[in-house]
């Protein structure tokens, strides 16, 4: 067996000087810990802790100072809520939560933190190796002219006739920032790929493809971007990640083959499920994302699945699901990391057919237009069918004896722009919502189509200008009147949900959300 | 899906409703499915009611196993009502026990002694579908998911069969959205019946 990786974060201050004494002391620290002093055990963020993870860490430690002698106060505190956090997330990926421990010593500790110290190395000895294995990335190679023409003539950005109608419908740009999807292509055009402002526009763009529906020329941006990054990040460069790179790390991370990820085990007993079943339940990241947000946003989308499993099990489908459901990838391939997104692919979709399945039904947007579109486009062949649930209810609902229970909610509606706009299908979430009961319904200024972005798109390029979007757009919401925001992806939820943290603009922009697939399982009836 | 039909068949049928809504069309459907299909007896009356008289037309099917003596409809075990004439004439002629299946945009039920009642929007539904004229069609598909009593091969063989050439597809897809929305209301009354209104436990 090949030793076992244990990494100490050792906070400067209080407990660095036991480890010190225990050094001077020559005593017998398990030889497999390797110390990294770090200034205080609140500056680890999850992303840092599950980072080296990533990187292949059997075992992590963050020892810091006892609550009330951190120095700068807080740390502690801050640190014990990313360790639970980071332990869950390391819970549903199989890992397990006990591969990371928090642990707090005065400067006099150190036989107690020796002991701590063999402690957790015959802890990590017992779970044993960890199964996360990620292939070496190959030496960057530096960005060439011709990947760079090569993309311009795949996406046929010189068909553009410079008219700014993208830059004025763009989101980004209407926020105030210094941003223009036409500057930036013509920059591109112009030679200058690595100029910083071109660099920071690629990471800027939502690719919410509101500029591509406008585009007279059909010059489509998002697909253009999603390449560009690519280029970028083959060519070594890091992207503007939101969350220092979280939930990016965490994808990469399950690419590895071994991990036996326990993606359901929280899932409700009056759930009824069959693994014989032709029909297979895709859930999605929803449990990582509340267990990420859990002390921060307290979001519950796991409770969308949920909700999905209900409504099938109220039309008498009792899907399979898989154990070992891996993030179908939308993320990294929309922030440039192709191999990893394939990887990641190729890995579900022969989950899927061992499993026998005909039939894939997801409730996200995201899977919904990755596991359709961009599977097969990336080269992954399906041999199933992937279906909405939205059109799996429509197509129940609509043999009849099913009503909806009367509401009391005024309404209003969060166009996910993986469904509306890429996809193109607006009307299928709103023949739903037709069909509900609430007080009323009543659509955005911008809607369907053309609805405006929740802010945010694969975890990328979160700033201040997507904050004021954000804003923009929970007003535009308030101004129909209603007191309900329904949305149709897990992550209009979250990133809306954070918008309305605002500590200054306060009630102003708060409302109530819901995700469809929940409105629908909580009203719907036998008649 | 194959159905298998009740043994001892013996059902009278009674389809009303108004001129041009293709009633007879209907009960010759189930009476040749029954017949020529489901290898059943099968009798076929029909009788128009003049204008004055409330405009209603109707169609009187007998199907049973055994040879028919009688082909009038007096008390029907399956009463169809596409018309509120219709049902106004005939309801009260319908079997303590029997089935009352009707358009439910085009007829209101005061008061009726039967055994049970079944509801369909087929005329809004044959809109929808893009002929206000395949109602009966639709009617029939409902039927034949409720009553059980004309195999869904046979019926949807006949339907094929009996409509203009040309509109084979459109009419069996009436048909069918008939068919799904009769086991959609049985399924509903199953499940309310043990108690399962809405989603989960
Ligand atoms: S809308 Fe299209 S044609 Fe017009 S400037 Fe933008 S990319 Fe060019
Ligand atoms: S995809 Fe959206 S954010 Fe990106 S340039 Fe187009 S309109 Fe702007
Ligand atoms: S909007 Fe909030 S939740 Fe979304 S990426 Fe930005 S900081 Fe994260």
């Amino acid at each position: 067996m090949d030793k076992l990786k244990i990494v100490l974060f050792m906070c400067n201050w209080g407990p660095h000087a036991a480890y010190q004494a225990l050094q001077d002391s020559g005593a017998d620290i398990p030889a497999e810990v390797r110390m990294i002093r770090i200034p205080c055990t609140g500056r680890m963020s999850k992303a840092l802790l599950f980072r080296a993870f990533e990187m292949g860490a059997d075992g992590v430690a963050l020892v810091g100072c006892e609550p009330g002698t951190c120095r700068y106060g807080s740390g502690t505190a801050v640190a014990e809520g990313n360790v639970e956090d980071t332990r869950g997330i390391l819970d549903l990926l199989g890992l397990g939560g006990d591969r990371l421990r928090l642990a707090m010593f005065l400067p006099e500790e150190s036989q107690p933190l020796l002991a701590f110290l063999q402690d957790f190395y015959k802890v990590i000895e017992t779970i044993g190796k960890s199964p996360v294995s990620i292939p070496p990335r190959e030496a960057p190679p530096a960005v060439t002219r011709e990947m760079v023409s090569q993309l311009l003539t795949t996406h046929d950005i010189y068909a553009c006739q410079d008219c700014g109608k993208c830059s004025s419908a763009c989101p980004v740009t209407l926020a105030g920032k210094p941003f223009s999807p036409r500057a930036m292509a013509n920059a591109i055009i112009g030679g200058s790929v690595a100029a910083p402002e071109v660099v920071n526009d690629v990471w800027s763009c939502l690719t919410c493809g509101l500029c591509y529906d406008r585009c007279p020329s059909a010059v489509d941006f998002p697909d253009f971007i999603r390449d560009m990054r690519h280029i970028q990040k083959v060519c070594g460069r890091t992207g503007h990640e939101a969350h220092g790179g979280f939930f990016q790390s965490l994808m990469r991370t399950m690419t590895s083959p071994d991990l036996k990820i326990r993606h359901w085990q929280w899932l409700p007993e009056d759930i009824q499920t069959d693994p014989q079943s032709k029909t297979l339940f895709f859930g999605g990241c929803a449990p990582y994302f509340d267990t990420y947000f859990k002390s921060h946003l307290g979001v519950q989308t796991s409770g969308i699945l949920v909700d999905s499993l209900r409504l099938l099990n109220f039309f008498d489908i009792y899907p399979a699901i898989l154990s070992g459901e891996r993030c179908c990838g939308h993320d990294l391939l929309w922030s440039g990391d192709q191999e990893n997104f394939r990887r990641l692919a190729q890995l579900n979709v022969e989950a899927i057919e061992a499993a026998g399945v005909e039939e894939v039904v997801t409730a996200c947007p995201e899977c919904y237009r990755t596991l359709s579109h961009d599977y097969p486009e990336q080269g992954i062949e399906l041999k199933f069918k992937v279906t909405h649930i939205y059109d799996l209810a429509e197509r129940e609902i609509d043999k009849g004896a099913i009503g909806f229970e009367k509401l009391d909610r005024n309404l209003t509606f969060q166009d996910p722009c993986r469904l509306s706009r890429l996809e193109g299908r607006p009307d299928l979430p709103r023949k739903l919502l037709h069909r509900l009961q609430p007080e009323s319904f009543t659509e955005m200024k911008d809607r369907g189509i053309s609805a405006l972005c929740c802010g945010n798109c694969a975890w990328t390029g979160c700033d201040s200008y997507t904050k004021t979007l954000q804003v923009k757009r929970l007003r535009q919401a308030r101004e129909t009147g209603s007191n309900m925001l329904v949305t149709a992806c897990p992550k209009c939820q979250i990133h809306l949900r954070c918008a309305m943290e605002d500590p200054f603009l306060g009630d102003e922009i708060k409302m109530e959300i819901m995700d469809l697939t929940t409105v629908l399982a909580k009203t719907i009836r036998w008649e | 899906m194959s159905s298998t039909l009740p043994s001892n068949l013996h059902k009278e049928i009674l389809i009303t409703g108004f001129g041009g809504q293709g009633i007879v069309l209907a009960g010759q459907i189930v009476g040749k499915a029954s017949s020529l299909l489901d290898h059943n007896e099968s009798t076929l009356t029909q009788s128009y009611g003049p204008e004055s008289r409330g405009g209603y037309c109707s169609a009187q099917v007998i199907i049973s196993e055994k040879t028919i003596h009688y082909p009038y409809v007096r008390h029907p075990d399956i009463l169809v009502c596409m018309s509120q004439g219709g049902f106004d004439k005939y309801g009260a002629s319908i079997k303590a026990d029997g089935t009352l299946i009707l358009d439910q945009d085009l007829v209101k039920v005061e008061e009726v002694k039967c055994g049970d009642i079944f509801a369909i929007p087929a005329t809004r539904i044959a809109e929808e579908l893009g002929r206000k004229m395949m109602a009966n069609i639709v009617m029939l598909g409902f039927f034949t998911a409720i009553t059980g009593a004309v195999s869904l091969e046979a019926t949807r063989a006949t339907v094929a069969d009996s409509v203009p050439k040309g509109t084979e597809a459109l009419n069996l897809s009436a048909f069918n959205k008939g068919y799904d929305f009769g086991l959609a209301t049985l399924k509903g009354r199953r499940k309310k019946a043990a108690g399962k209104k809405g989603v989960g436990a």
